[in-house]
C-alpha cells in the first residue's frame, strides 16, 4: 500500500507540466506575486487556496499570459510549459491559450446561441473540418460540461438566458471544446449551487484523465475534494505547496494551519 | 415691480419649510416616533407653496397683458374705433402705450390720453392685485401645510408624489411640443396642397419654386417636383456617410482596443474638438480648400467637375461626422463587459477576432445608434450644403455636379420677404413635413434591424 503511493508519486513528479521560477508580479506600485516557484503535475488538479486578495487569480492568469491583457501588470520570472518557456518572444500567446484554457469566476457566455457559444473555440481554431464535425464537438462538450440534457433542445437560444450555474457549466463545456491541455479555473463554483458544484467537481475529476488542472477555490472541502495538491497563497507567497492530504492533515507553516483551521482569510 | 412677487415667494417657502420642519421636531422631541423625517416635512411645505404659487405668478404674468389690453380698448369712447380694420385698431393700441409710457408724438387727442392713464392705473393695480393675491395663497397653503404635521403624517411620499409630478410634466414637455410641431407643420402642408395637386409634388422631376409676385408680371408657373431635390440631399447623405462610417467606426476601434493609453488620451480629445467646430467653419473649408482641390485633381484626369460638388460638401460633412460615429461606437465597445472580453482571449482568440465575433455585435445598437445620429444630421445639415454644394436643383446621382438639398431649399424659400399664402412659401412645410417623414421612417427601420442582429449582454 504505502510502496504503490510513493509509486505514483514519482510518476507524478516525472510529468511536470507546467514550472514557475521566481515569478513577480507587479501591478504598477502593488507588488501582487512575490518570488513564486511551483511545479504542476500532468493530469492532477492542483487547488490554489488562500485568503481573499492573495494573488491566486493573478498567479493563474500568468499560467496563460492573461496578464498581457492589463497594461499595467508586470511578469518577471520563468514559467515554463511542457520545458519551452511560455513569455518568450517566439510563443504566441494567441495558442499558448488554445493550450491553456480559462474557466473565469463570474460566468460569461458571449451573447450568442449555446450552440454558438461552444463553436466560437473550435471556429477560430479550426478544429472542425464539417459542420457534422462541429456538431460532434458541440455536443461532446456539453456532455462533458454536464449540461446537455438541459439544454438539447434549445441550442439556438442564447446562452446569457441560462441560469448562473448553467452559464457557469456552458462556459466550462466552452473551454473543453478547444481541446485545451491544461484548464485553469477561478473559482468556477462560486455561483453554483450544491448540487451543480458537485457536478462540475465530478466533471474537474473526469478531466484529470487527461488534462492537468488548476483550481481556485475558497472552499477548503473543495479542495480536499477534487484535488491531489495544494498550494496555500498568502500576502503574495506561496507558503506550503504539498499532497492535498498533507496539507490538510498535517500543514508544516503555522500560517496554512491558522487558514485551515478559520484563524485567518 | 414684479420681483416683489418672487421675493414674497420665496420668503413663504423659506419660513413654510422652517415652520414645518421645526413642528415636526417638536412632536419628535416630545417622545413620538415620526413617519418621516423632520426634513421631509420641511420640503413638503416648501413644494406645497412653491408649485401652485409659481404657476399662479407665472400665469398671471402671461396673461395680464391681453387682458389689461382688452379692458382699455372696450372703456373707449364709443365710435372711435368704427371705420378701422383690425391693423388700424392694432395702431391705436400701440399709441395708447407709447403715450402712457411718455412717449407723445404730435398732438394725440384726448381720449387716447385718457386711456392711457387708464392703462397706467389698471397695470399699478394689476401688480398689488398679484402681491396681494401671492401673500394670500402663500399663507393659506403655509397654514394648510403646518397643519398637516402629525406624527405619522406621510411626509415623504407626499414630498415624492409632488417631485414625480413635477418629473411627468418635464417629460411631456419633449412629446408635447414634438406634437405641436407635427400639427403646425401638417397644418401648412395641407395648405400648400391645396395650391400643387400631391402627385405633381412627390412624383415632379422638376424644381422651379418660382411664381409671379404681381397679377400681371410675366414670370415661369413654378414647378413642385421635389425628387431633384430630395436625390441632392441623398447623394450627400451617401457622400458624407462613406466618409464618416469608416473612418469614424475603424477609429473607435482602433482607440478601444488597439491604441497605447498615452495615444488613446491625446487622439480622443482632438476627436472630440472636431465635434464643436461650427459648421460655418467647415464650410468655409469645403469652399475654400476641397473644392478646389477636387476641381483641380478632376480636371487632371480628363474629367468636368463643377465648382460647386456634392463631393465635396458631402466629404467635409463627412468629416464633421467623424466625431459622432467614432464616440458613440466607442462608448458601446467599452460598455462591453471585460468578462466577454476575457472569455474570448481566453479561448485563443485574437484581438482581431474578439473585436469581430464579440465586442462588435454585442455593441452594434450603440454602434447604429451613432450611425443613425449621423445620418440624421446630414439629412438635416443646410450650411456646409449652402455654401459648398449649389443652389440649382439637377436630378442627378453624380457627386461631381453641384446639386441641392432639401434643407437648402427650405432656407431659399423662408429668406426675404415672404408671405405664407402663396404656394412657395408653403413648399418649405412641405418639404421640412417630407424630410421629417423621412427621417421617421430611417430610424424605425434601423430600430428593427438592430433589434434583429443585437446580441444583448446581460
Ligand atoms: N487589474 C488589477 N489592477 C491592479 N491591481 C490588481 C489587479 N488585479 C489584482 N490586483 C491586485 O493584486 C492583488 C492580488 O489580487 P488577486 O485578484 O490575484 O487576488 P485573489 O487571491 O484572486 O483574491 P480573491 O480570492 O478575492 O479572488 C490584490 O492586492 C489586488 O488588489
Ligand atoms: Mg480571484
Amino acid at each position: 500500500m504505502n510502496d504503490m503511493r510513493q509509486f505514483e508519486r514519482d510518476v507524478k513528479m516525472t510529468n511536470t507540466k507546467i514550472t514557475a521560477r521566481s515569478v513577480n508580479v507587479h501591478y504598477g506600485d502593488t507588488h501582487a506575486i512575490k518570488d513564486v516557484d511551483v511545479d504542476i503535475a500532468d493530469k492532477t488538479v492542483t487547488a490554489f487556496i488562500g485568503p481573499s486578495g492573495c494573488g491566486k487569480s493573478t498567479f493563474l492568469r500568468c499560467l496563460n499570459r492573461m496578464n498581457d491583457t492589463i497594461d499595467i501588470c508586470r511578469v518577471t520570472g520563468l514559467i515554463n510549459l511542457d520545458g519551452k518557456d511560455i513569455n518568450h518572444k517566439s510563443v504566441d500567446p494567441v495558442q499558448l491559450r488554445a493550450q491553456v484554457g480559462m474557466v473565469f469566476q463570474k460566468p460569461n457566455p458571449f451573447p450568442k446561441s449555446i450552440y454558438d457559444n461552444i463553436a466560437y473555440g473550435p471556429r477560430i481554431h479550426g478544429l472542425a473540418r464539417s459542420k457534422a464535425d462541429l456538431d460532434v464537438i458541440v455536443e461532446k462538450s456539453l456532455r462533458r460540461g454536464a449540461i446537455w440534457e438541459e439544454v438539447k433542445d434549445r441550442l439556438d437560444q442564447p446562452g446569457t438566458g441560462l441560469s448562473g450555474g448553467q452559464q457557469q457549466r456552458l462556459c466550462i463545456a466552452r473551454a473543453v471544446a478547444t481541446e485545451p491541455e491544461v484548464l485553469l479555473m477561478d473559482e468556477p463554483c462560486s455561483a453554483l449551487d450544491p448540487i451543480a458544484t458537485a457536478q462540475v467537481e465530478e466533471l474537474i475529476d473526469e478531466l484529470r484523465q487527461e488534462y492537468s488542472v488548476v483550481i481556485v477555490t475558497h472552499s477548503m472541502q473543495q479542495a480536499a475534494r477534487v484535488s491531489q495538491k495544494t498550494a496555500f497563497f498568502h500576502l503574495g507567497h506561496l507558503v506550503e505547496f504539498n499532497d492535498t492530504d498533507q496539507i490538510f492533515t498535517n500543514p508544516q507553516d503555522s500560517r496554512t494551519e491558522s487558514y485551515i483551521t478559520g484563524k485567518i482569510g | 415691480m414684479t420681483t416683489l412677487p418672487f421675493l414674497l415667494l420665496i420668503l413663504a417657502v423659506i419660513v413654510g419649510y422652517v415652520l414645518n420642519r421645526v413642528a415636526a421636531k417638536t412632536i419628535r422631541d416630545g417622545g413620538n416616533r415620526l413617519h418621516s423625517m423632520t426634513s421631509y416635512h420641511g420640503m413638503f411645505s416648501a413644494l406645497l407653496i412653491l408649485v401652485p404659487v409659481l404657476t399662479f405668478i407665472l400665469l398671471w404674468l402671461v396673461l395680464r397683458g391681453p387682458v389689461i389690453d382688452g379692458m382699455v380698448m372696450g372703456g373707449l369712447p364709443d365710435g372711435v374705433l368704427v371705420d378701422l380694420d383690425s391693423g388700424g385698431v392694432q395702431l391705436v393700441l400701440a399709441e395708447i402705450k407709447s403715450v402712457s409710457r411718455g412717449q407723445v408724438f404730435g398732438t394725440p387727442e384726448d381720449w387716447k390720453i385718457a386711456a392711457a392713464d387708464r392703462f397706467v392705473i389698471l397695470h399699478q393695480r394689476a401688480d398689488w392685485l398679484l402681491i396681494a393675491a401671492v401673500a394670500a395663497i402663500s399663507l393659506l397653503l403655509m397654514g394648510f401645510a403646518r397643519s398637516r404635521v402629525t406624527a405619522d403624517f406621510r411626509a415623504r411620499q407626499g414630498v415624492e408624489g409632488i417631485v414625480s409630478g413635477l418629473m411627468i410634466f418635464c417629460s411631456t414637455v419633449a412629446i408635447f411640443t414634438t406634437i405641436g410641431i407635427i400639427v403646425s407643420l401638417t397644418y401648412e402642408t395641407f395648405r400648400f396642397l391645396e395650391a400643387v395637386p400631391l402627385t405633381d409634388f412627390l412624383f415632379g422631376v422638376n424644381w422651379e419654386p418660382q411664381i409671379p409676385l404681381r397679377e400681371d408680371q410675366i414670370a415661369a408657373e413654378g414647378a413642385f417636383g421635389w425628387l431633384p431635390v430630395f436625390l441632392g440631399t441623398i447623394v450627400i447623405t451617401v457622400v458624407a456617410l462613406v466618409v464618416a462610417v469608416p473612418i469614424g467606426l475603424f477609429s473607435a476601434i482602433y482607440l478601444n482596443e488597439f491604441a497605447p493609453r498615452k495615444l488613446r488620451s491625446v487622439v480622443k480629445p482632438v476627436l472630440e474638438i472636431l465635434a464643436g467646430v461650427p459648421t460655418v467653419v467647415y464650410g468655409f473649408f469645403a469652399i475654400l480648400v476641397v473644392a478646389p482641390a477636387i476641381r483641380s485633381l478632376g480636371q487632371s484626369i480628363g474629367l468636368d467637375v463643377a465648382p460647386n460638388t456634392a463631393l465635396a460638401a458631402g466629404g467635409v460633412m463627412g468629416i464633421m461626422l467623424i466625431p459622432f460615429i467614432s464616440s458613440f461606437a466607442d462608448d458601446a465597445l467599452s460598455a462591453v463587459p471585460q468578462t466577454l472580453r476575457d472569455g474570448a482571449l481566453g479561448l485563443g482568440a485574437t484581438r482581431g477576432e474578439m473585436m469581430t465575433t464579440v465586442l462588435f455585435p454585442a455593441a452594434l445598437p450603440g454602434i447604429v445608434g451613432g450611425v443613425l445620429l449621423a445620418v440624421s444630421r446630414a439629412i438635416g445639415e443646410t450650411m456646409i450644403v449652402v455654401m459648398a454644394a449649389g443652389l440649382i436643383a439637377k436630378l442627378t446621382i453624380n457627386p461631381l455636379d453641384s446639386v441641392t438639398t432639401v434643407t437648402v431649399q427650405i432656407v431659399t424659400l423662408l429668406i426675404g420677404d415672404t408671405s405664407f399664402d402663396n404656394p412657395k412659401t408653403l413648399a418649405a412645410f412641405a418639404l421640412g413635413m417630407m424630410l421629417f417623414l423621412v427621417t421617421l421612417m430611417i430610424n424605425i427601420f434601423a430600430l428593427r434591424i438592430v433589434r434583429k442582429y443585437r446580441e444583448a449582454y446581460d
